[in-house]
């Protein structure tokens, strides 16, 4: 068994510490609302969306974050716009209530990528490295996109917390309050859209939702605040993020994958634990 | 006091080119009471919507002395949201514009004061989703009044609502009329049509405006409800009772 503090003396492992540490704070602020809102799906979708794009990318020499990042934010566009006509439809409702068109752009996305990597640009290599994330290779340019989303979602979450707070809690009465709820809503799916680009690199497009879904979602069960869940999503995310990425070493895997299984595990003990307590 | 508080006229509404409503003409005084009449898709919301400025209005002009407050329905409230009865009566202070700051002082003094008015002080820091029925309106109520506005839109307040929190909500209601405020309620209650100072009937236009005296007739509520209104004569009088089923969004 390798030592703990291998973490902080190698210097990959510290980097990629680094890169949990700073996504475990946008995982914190952005997954409480990501929770709240009801983006999960969502949030998974985006990750998924910039699959195609981002083999394109890193096979045609584009730099794969901006490509991520256009497409993200087409994403999220396209949901935002599918929203709007109706009476008060916020965008998580939206996302929501668009579940279907969600899923099947899920598929294409998916095999639009492996279809590009495998038979177009003959680069399957990078398959497993943009679904599953991982601790080699993160450069300079992952961290800095990292903290720069970390900063944008705490200023985010900072500056239109009580709106997205009231839009979610009541649609119609946020309208009827003189709200900017559309804008709020469209910068909450960008946020959300940007923070799966920056999470690809250690976590992979697939399992972005294990640092932005299952933190919060565990913290949703320990929690009845708002300021409550940031604060416990964030140290949820931060635990499991340290506690994944020893697990990936001592066992010679991806990070993605042990943050995604501790991460379910402790939503699955602490659904259990508050149901019984509720029974 | 005594200023004109609404004024409707010729007023249309559509949602994607279909008419929704159309030929709606009243005037509220500062201070009086409409309760606004109409079965499910009769177009109070859609009134509502139009006089929040949320739906542009097709034709006809309105004017309002000041930005309305609105009172929504709590089943279009999130029930699991992790809000209290004070983070409710809070999120009204957004309404004066400095939504992207935290709530300052007298913000918060007014959150709770507007909660002590609805008889929630107790009860501030349970969660919305904890409360009951009445308490629920009442927070939503304490949401209205802290937006301090000359005109209130309160879409059905006293639907399943428990006696005791009806008349605390109806007091508040007079309190709220004696400031001068105006009052536009709506509602599917025939019967509590007539205790306010003035009526609109609406089946996708105007069917009647005025005194509930002259409002609330037999012809006039026909004309409104069609095959939904129940005349019941029982001795004492006749009254007027619905039977249609509760809906939203209308």
């Amino acid at each position: 068994m390798p030592s703990p503090l291998d973490l902080a003396d190698l210097p990959f492992l510290r980097e990629a510490l680094l890169e949990l540490v700073l996504l475990a704070v946008t995982g914190g602020v952005l997954g409480a609302w990501i929770v709240l809102r009801r983006l999960a799906f969502f949030s998974h979708a985006a990750g998924s969306a910039t699959f195609p794009g981002l083999v394109a990318a890193d096979a045609s020499g584009v730099s794969p974050t901006i490509a991520g990042i256009a497409v993200a934010l087409g994403y999220a566009g396209g949901v935002q716009r599918a929203g709007r006509g109706g009476a008060g439809s916020a965008a998580s409702e939206t996302a929501r209530d668009h579940g279907e068109a969600t899923a099947l752009l899920l598929v294409a996305a998916l095999a639009t990528g492996v279809i590009l990597a495998s038979d177009v640009f003959e680069s399957g290599a990078v398959v497993d490295r943009l679904l599953f994330g991982t601790l080699l290779g993160l450069d300079t340019a992952d961290l800095v996109l990292s903290a720069v989303v970390a900063a944008l979602a705490a200023a985010g979450a900072l500056a239109l917390g009580r709106t997205w707070s009231a839009v979610g809690f009541d649609p119609d009465g946020a309208h009827a309050l003189g709200l900017p709820a559309g804008r709020a809503d469209l910068l909450l799916l960008v946020l959300v859209a940007v923070a799966a680009v920056a999470a690809i690199p250690a976590v992979g497009a697939l399992l972005v939702t294990a640092i932005y879904v299952l933190p919060a979602a565990a913290a949703r069960m320990l929690t009845a605040s708002i300021r409550g869940l940031v604060a416990c999503a964030l140290g949820v995310a931060l635990a499991e993020g340290i506690v994944g990425l020893y697990l990936a070493y001592w066992l010679d895997v991806p990070a993605g994958p042990p943050v995604a299984v501790l991460g379910a595990l402790v939503c699955l003990v602490l659904a259990a634990v508050t149901k019984r307590a509720a029974a | 006091m005594n200023g004109t508080a609404v004024r409707v006229e010729q007023l249309a509404a559509a949602y994607r080119g279909e008419p929704v409503l159309e030929h709606v003409t009243f005037e509220a005084q500062e201070g009086e009471s409409v309760c606004v009449l109409g079965p499910n898709g009769g177009g109070k919301t859609t009134l509502f919507r139009v006089l929040l400025g949320e739906l542009e209005p097709t034709a006809g002009r309105m004017e309002l002395s000041g930005r309305p407050a609105y009172m929504a329905q709590t089943e279009r409230t999130r029930l699991d949201f992790p809000v209290t009865a004070f983070d409710v009566a809070l999120m009204g202070t957004l309404a004066a514009g400095r939504w992207w700051l935290p709530p300052r002082r007298p913000e918060r003094d007014a959150a709770a004061a507007a909660l002590e008015r609805v008889g929630l002080a107790g009860v501030a820091g349970v969660r919305f989703g904890e409360l009951s029925g009445g308490q629920r309106q009442r927070a939503l109520l304490a949401r209205a009044l802290v937006q301090d506005a000359p005109v209130l839109l309160l879409d059905e307040p006293l639907s399943g609502v428990d006696p005791a929190s009806a008349t605390l909500i109806t007091g508040v209601f007079d309190e709220l009329r004696s400031e001068g405020r105006a009052l536009l309620v709506a509602s599917h209650d025939v019967e509590s049509a007539r205790s306010f100072d003035l009526v609109l009937c609406l089946n996708r236009h105007q069917v009647a405006f005025g005194a509930p005296a002259e409002t609330l007739n037999r012809a006039a509520l026909e004309a409104t409800y069609g095959h939904e209104l129940i005349v019941l004569d029982d001795g004492g009088g006749t009254r007027a009772v619905t039977v249609q089923h509760h809906e939203h969004g209308d």
